[in-house]
């Protein structure tokens, strides 16, 4: 009877212990997403919009028909932040702004937040780069996750695998805006 | 009568043009600082805490803005061939003050939330000579994000750049 209770209760551990590794795999590799480059990488324009993804430890992002990769091993550090961008639009927004009675300024006050992601690499003559991406809030640290992972590195000299954002002196200064 | 007088005229010409020598020769442009390449370091800011989106922003702008302004070769930090260039000057950059301001409150006061970053801008020769010491400030006031004063100060850097280095492929 002892036996019977014993083995049923270690099945449910294993299933348990499998369910909560299987949702960390999932939580690791999250896949493509849409962010913005502001700036950085090479052969991109400025404020382009595209995908960004971890893919064959290089960090792949692809804006129309223009791709551009850095190698994971070649980043010298990666940062994560917060920030905030207007909700109405950039045209939209301008023109609100002749809006009467202090319409475009109430307009204003509605604001997106976001997550910035900044990495610092080098190219293969070993001149240093960096480029600043700009995603939906929740994505950035996965991306960084991935990343260091994957051979990149951080200058709070955490470890590759377990590093999290607020071990990085710039991610705290962020987060307190 | 008329010799003293043509004599006297043309001593009058002389003194005019010996008097109006300095006044030319203030007017003359200042000896620019002869740059074959110019190589940018990374922005240092030890003494200001300062996001790490901003320290990039100011990097590639200021690439990029010295490229606008006609140097042919701008080298990045850490670049392996800036090292065979002879006559390559050296951009050092420090941050020296930097206030984040919010561009909802500039938005909505229009008179505050204004971001401000300056910037201690030192063109040296690869022994470390100094050659130029210049502060050089970033803005944004009214429209565009934070990190628009970035670009603001990679303009003016830029600017005090070409007027005061001279890109030897241009000669």
């Amino acid at each position: 009877m002892t036996l019977k209770w014993a083995t049923l209760f270690a099945g449910l551990v294993l299933a348990f212990a499998g369910s909560v590794v299987s949702i960390a795999n999932a939580q690791q590799s999250q896949g493509p997403t849409t962010v913005v480059q502001l700036t950085g990488l090479a052969g991109v324009k400025d404020n382009a919009k595209g995908i960004l993804s971890v893919e064959n430890r290089n960090l792949h992002f692809v804006h129309g028909k223009t791709r551009s990769d850095v190698s994971a091993t070649s980043i010298e550090d990666v940062v994560t932040g917060s920030d905030s961008q207007k909700a109405v639009g950039r045209t939209v927004g301008m023109l609100s702004m002749a809006a009467p009675y202090g319409g475009g300024r109430f307009l204003s006050l509605f604001r997106t937040k976001i997550e910035t992601l900044t990495i610092r690499y080098r190219d293969a003559e070993g001149g240093l780069h960096g480029a600043i991406f700009t995603m939906p809030v929740g994505k950035a640290d996965g991306i960084k996750k991935e990343l260091l992972a994957s051979g990149a590195h951080t200058t709070a000299g955490e470890s590759s695998a377990a590093a999290s954002t607020s071990a990085s002196p710039f991610s705290q200064e962020e987060r307190k805006q | 009568m008329k010799r003293p007088l043509t004599s006297g005229i043309r001593l009058g010409t002389v003194a005019l043009l010996f008097a109006a020598c300095p006044l030319f020769a203030g007017k003359s442009e200042p000896t620019k600082i002869k740059a074959r390449a110019i190589q940018v370091e990374m922005i240092q800011s030890d003494e200001v805490p300062l996001p790490a989106e901003f320290q990039v922003a100011l990097y590639e702008n200021l690439i990029h803005q010295l490229e606008k302004q006609g140097f042919q070769h701008v080298y990045r930090d850490g670049d392996r061939n800036a090292m065979s260039i002879t006559d390559l000057v050296v951009l050092h950059s420090t941050v020296r003050r930097f206030k984040e301001g919010s561009e909802r409150a500039r938005q909505v006061t229009t008179v505050s939330g204004a971001t401000s970053i300056t910037v201690h801008c030192q063109f040296s020769s690869p022994d470390g000579t100094s050659l130029l010491e210049r502060d050089v400030n970033g803005k944004v006031w009214f429209f565009g994000g934070n990190l628009k004063a970035t670009y603001d100060f990679a303009k003016k850097a830029a600017r005090v750049a070409h007027e005061n280095l001279s890109s030897l492929d241009h000669e």
